[in-house]
């Protein structure tokens, strides 16, 4: 990697300054940024090290609106009784994610700016129009079973990685941003860009700025949720293909659904098509199936990934079931 | 505590490497070291054209960047293992502006910090003129070559296929798979007064000395190679790799020592790997299940610029008796690194066709898999009519089944089911190693205040050896588990075997085996005085006299000159020639076995899986395994267990995760990182049951050890490919076998 100054910010404020900088880049758990670094993909020349700063850990999920800290750690936050209890999608999406080794260091913040793990942004060479705006893409041609099939467009075919941002897209979630220049919030589904023909900017971060808190809107659906994680080994794999389902329902009857998917899209990916399927009927397996189904009614498969449809069809419908059977 | 053969001794040098006090290649600190990296191809074949390394010299403490041009030495003559050297291919990067694979090393950057040398590495500039290239086996331009000299021809099996009433003709696939030790590749080089150092991790390092010594033109004993411990090898630290002849070279023209540690995906380009295979399967059987003819047609990835090839079908063809069989090898040039030895490396994917096959073959019949292996149980090896050394093939499937439950199971596609809904599938699959054997030296030295020291330049891969070795000699001498001291891992040591085909307990056992003995006959003697020798024996410490009288063989060795007894000895395998034997202890590669003008030598297994698949999801879980193996003389049950499982793990890794992925139209590896490349985690292992059978082999070697390192993962992707077949009604074909495999 080339050379770099290291600050590590002794507070907001001043993290916030060394942030808006020339060059700079943030650094919370290290998990994502040092990993972009040494793969010569994030090259700053000034790395503003927020991982230690007070205030920012804190979590309160006990509210009408859950908040989470940015620096909260994924491990800490998985384990959250509250939590465990009344939204067990977001539990599970964090036990399930990566290692419990990263999973002590990783925050919640640098988690959903996690970037693509493709592997033609990746190895540095290939063609990548997000490493290398306008240089084409790789994976169009070339291996691509680990690729997106939704909100992808002929310049991008990559997926968004991770777990917890997947699970989030399901609820009423918001980000706040700071920077010297003040404060916003960002509904989390305006916080990714989809690819669209610039796939090199993945989300509305401004250089300069912090994501300081993620925060949902508390709703009862959270009980009946889960977030089903299909992969291709038991641990530290990301999602081939994920669901997370939350549901009210009155009876057997579906009276409001949450669908979101991971794993197959370019960005965490709400799936309405599924929720309005579901919403108003009697929950049984094949209607739980018509929803997966309805889910990946806009699917742009690739050479390898086709099978994800299918998957993906039946991840939605076991969430859907397992989510039903939560009290 | 009794540090005797059958005893399940702690492993020696656990609590060094769990404490961290264990010194691995990497870690020998040498003063004043500089720090390299590597510069690697970006196209797959062609030329380079241009290479500036103006940018990568401006990096501050950059000290040197050696590239085609640079280089300008003329090495000493060497050459590709499989040609009788010891390097891991014939072709030697930066000796020309070739590149014949992706990753290949253009330029080497040695700076006087890590940091810099990774910096300025990728600051090497390089123009290329590509030219069109293939990397996988499937690419319409490439085609099988065949290996004749690998013809078995037994009867005729394409007539008696034919005419059979039951038979199964299918074609199965592998991939190609990196080996990803843990610990990285890498060399440190030090010269000293014109002679070198080399701190690199090997699993043969004499080997290694006798080709440094050839290429850098000096004799043998101004070269050490030194690798004490081992993070894992499986086959690709056997041979030297390019990089460190590099290295030995930037160290020699600085004159500081070198450190070169290769990064994670680097390693899946500068070293070897598993190559791909495609295997057609054909065996036909007469309605009671007798098989009658038994035909395997492989061909296997090579590399354009090496031949290389691991057939398979010289092993599965000794599986079961068959009047008929008839056996294929080809190969397939492909634009790749050399493929090289990987952990059974004809065996693992070899067996996948074979014993799917064979589990076909026994749905097809109608038959139980186990009944149908037992029936066609051979008495002596189908190919030359060898009797076999020891085969204990039907005693490790009935006790397996034991173990297992399989009198439980029922044959039925999807009949079986746990209580939570999942399909459960039990599959089997039986298992062999060939028991080869390398010549060895070994000393030994017993020492008045008790100790005994074994040295050898042999390796332990973190499977065992130091403490086996170890107690090979304690079982002659009697000496307590405490007292035994183990060297290990030095070219300086008494010539050892390379660290491969299985056969470091057997062929260093019996050196060491044999050096112990002539220690006992010396120690035995200086007690005898002027008396007869042979009236005296020794048992707890002591020696005992024909009165019966015991003195302690501490006082006995008082009163040898010099407070000691040491010897040395060679060791060779019985049917091996002295010239060849010589060749041998020199670092050359002498094998002998598995089959020699009087027997065929091979351990056997059996090996059971349970997978647990998700109905709806159809994603697979093992979720029980059992191996039961005949290896001969267990020396220690605990470290041949481990090992054993440790081959299991991989196999469930085989079966179901492991494959590097080829970018068919850049011709090069597509997921090389571990984050791409998949492997087990503990939590996709359940229970894993291993046991041997007792066995006598007087015949293999002196202490009547077989292999143990390999065979574990032979079996194991066939068995969980058949398991997953009982549960799901769907033959997967190939490995990995994936979710979308199975969603039908």
């Amino acid at each position: 990697m080339q050379p770099f100054t290291y600050v590590r910010a002794d507070s907001l404020d001043a993290a916030l300054s060394e942030a808006s900088q020339p060059g700079a880049a943030i650094m919370a758990g290290g998990t994502t940024m040092v990993d972009l670094m040494r793969g010569n993909l994030a090259a700053p020349s000034r790395l503003v090290d927020i991982g230690h700063l007070p205030g920012l850990s804190e979590i309160d999920t006990t509210g009408p609106v859950l908040r989470f800290g940015a620096l909260a750690r994924m491990a800490d936050v998985a384990e959250d009784a509250t939590l465990l209890r009344d939204y067990p999608a977001l539990s599970e999406s964090l036990r399930l994610a990566a290692s419990q080794q990263l999973r002590n260091a990783a925050t919640l913040g640098g988690n959903i700016l996690q970037r693509t793990r493709c592997q033609y942004f990746r190895d540095g060479i290939s063609n990548c129009n997000k490493r290398v705006p306008g240089s084409g893409c790789s994976a169009l041609d070339g291996e691509n079973r680990e690729m997106g099939l939704l909100g992808t467009s002929d310049q991008c075919v990559a997926t968004y990685p991770g777990d917890w941002g997947a699970a989030l897209a399901a609820f009423d979630t918001s980000v706040e941003l700071r920077s010297v220049g003040g404060s916003r919030t960002v509904p989390f589904a305006q916080f990714h860009l989809p690819y669209g023909d610039d796939p090199a900017h993945e989300s509305v971060v401004q250089p300069g700025e912090i994501v300081t808190a993620i925060t949902v809107q508390a709703m009862p659906a959270g009980r009946k949720s889960t977030y089903v994680k299909v992969r291709d080994r038991q641990s530290y794999a990301y999602a081939v293909v994920s669901a997370t389902v939350a549901l009210e329902m009155d009876g057997d009857t579906v009276t409001s659904a949450r669908v979101s998917l991971g794993g197959v899209a370019s960005k965490p990916w709400r799936a309405p098509e599924a929720e309005a399927v579901l919403t108003g009927r009697t929950l049984t397996e094949a209607v739980a199936l018509e929803a997966g189904a309805a889910a990946f009614a806009a699917a742009r498969p690739l050479h390898h990934n086709a099978f994800k449809i299918e998957l993906g069809r039946r991840a939605v419908a076991r969430a859907a079931l397992l989510a039903s059977k939560r009290t | 505590m009794d540090g005797s053969i059958g005893v399940p001794v702690v492993r020696r040098d656990g609590a060094a490497k769990t404490s961290g006090t264990a010194l691995y290649a990497a870690d020998f600190p040498h003063a004043d070291t500089a720090y390299a990296a590597l510069t690697t191809s970006t196209v797959t074949r062609g030329r380079i054209i241009r290479i500036d390394t103006t940018e990568a010299e401006a990096v501050p403490g950059v000290q040197m960047v050696l590239t085609h041009h640079s280089l300008n030495e003329t090495l000493g003559e060497e050459t590709f293992v499989m040609k009788g050297g010891h390097m891991q291919s014939s072709f030697m990067p930066l000796t020309s502006d070739e590149v014949h694979y992706a990753g290949q090393i253009v330029a080497l950057v040695v700076a006087d910090t890590q940091e810099a040398a990774e910096e300025a590495s990728r600051k090497v500039s390089v123009d290329y003129a590509a030219q069109h290239a293939s990397a996988s086996i499937e690419d319409a331009d490439r085609v099988e070559e065949p290996m004749d000299d690998k013809s078995i021809d037994v009867g005729d099996a394409e007539a008696a296929f034919d005419r059979a009433p039951v038979k199964v003709d299918a074609t199965y696939l592998t991939p190609a798979q990196h080996h990803n030790p843990i610990e990285l590749y890498g060399a440190t080089a030090v010269w000293q007064d014109g002679k070198l150092l080399v701190n690199a991790p090997s699993q043969w390092v004499v080997g290694n000395q006798a080709g440094l010594a050839a290429i850098f033109g000096l004799p043998m004993d101004d070269i050490r190679v030194e690798s004490p411990y081992l993070g894992g090898g499986f086959g690709a630290k056997a041979t030297i790799l390019p990089h460190t002849v590099l290295v030995a070279m930037a160290a020699r023209r600085l004159g500081r020592p070198v450190k070169l540690v290769v990064p994670r995906e680097t390693g899946f380009t500068v070293s070897s790997f598993r190559p791909a295979t495609r295997s057609r399967v054909r065996l036909a059987a007469e309605q009671d299940g007798t098989i009658v003819a038994v035909m395997h047609d492989e061909a296997a990835q090579s590399a354009v610029i090496d031949h290389v090839a691991f057939p398979a079908t010289g092993v599965t063809a000794r599986m079961y008796a068959s009047p008929n069989i008839r056996m294929r090898e080809s190969t397939i040039a492909t634009d790749v690194n050399t493929p090289g030895f990987q952990r059974a490396p004809a065996e693992a994917p070899g067996f996948f066709g074979f014993e799917s096959a064979v589990d076909e073959l026994a749905v097809a019949l109608g038959m139980d898999p186990i009944e149908l292996r037992i029936k066609n149980e051979p008495v002596c090896d189908p190919v030359k009519g060898l009797p076999w050394s020891s085969r204990s093939l039907v005693p490790c499937f009935r006790r397996g089944a034991e173990l297992f439950g399989w009198n439980r199971r029922t044959p039925e596609v999807g009949s079986m089911t746990t209580p939570d809904g999942m399909l459960l599938g039990w599959g089997c699959a039986s298992a062999t190693y060939p028991s080869a054997m390398c010549p060895s030296s070994a000393r030994v030295k017993l020492s008045a205040d008790g100790t005994c020291v074994v040295s050898c330049a042999a390796h332990d891969l973190g499977t065992g050896a130091y403490t086996v070795l170890g107690q090979v000699a304690a079982d002659v001498l009697g000496v307590p588990d405490e007292l035994v001291r183990v060297h290990l891992g030095d070219s300086t040591l008494p010539s050892g075997p390379v660290a491969g085909g299985s056969v470091t307990t057997g062929s260093a056992g019996s050196a060491v085996h044999m050096a112990a003995l002539a220690v006992r006959e010396r120690l035995l003697k200086a007690a005898a005085g002027g008396g007869d020798p042979a009236s005296f024996t020794l048992a707890g410490g002591h020696v005992i006299g024909p009165d019966s009288h015991g003195r302690p063989v501490a006082e006995v060795l008082a009163s040898v000159t010099g407070g000691m007894i040491e010897e040395t000895a060679d060791w060779k395998p019985g049917s091996m020639s002295g010239d060849q034997m010589r060749m041998g202890l020199a670092g050359g590669m002498a094998f002998a076995g598995p089959t020699t003008e009087t027997h065929a030598s091979y351990s056997f297994g059996a090996q059971f899986a349970e997978v647990r698949v998700d109905p709806l999801l159809r994603t697979v879980r093992v979720s029980r395994m059992v191996g039961v193996f005949a290896c001969g003389r267990i020396i220690n049950p605990r470290t041949a267990r481990s090992n054993l499982m440790g081959g299991m793990i991989w196999g469930a890794s085989f079966a179901l995760l492991e494959e590097t992925k080829v970018d068919r139209p850049r011709a090069r590896f597509a997921n090389t990182d571990l984050a791409g490349y998949h492997f087990s985690t503990n939590a996709d292992i359940g229970e894993v049951v291993v046991e041997t059978v007792d066995e006598v082999d007087t015949v293999v070697n002196a202490i009547g050890a077989k292999a143990v390192g390999e065979i574990g993962i032979v079996g194991m992707p066939a068995a969980i490919a058949n398991a997953i077949y009982h549960a799901t009604g769907v033959r997967v074909r190939k490995t990995p076998i994936l979710v979308e495999d199975l969603l039908g």
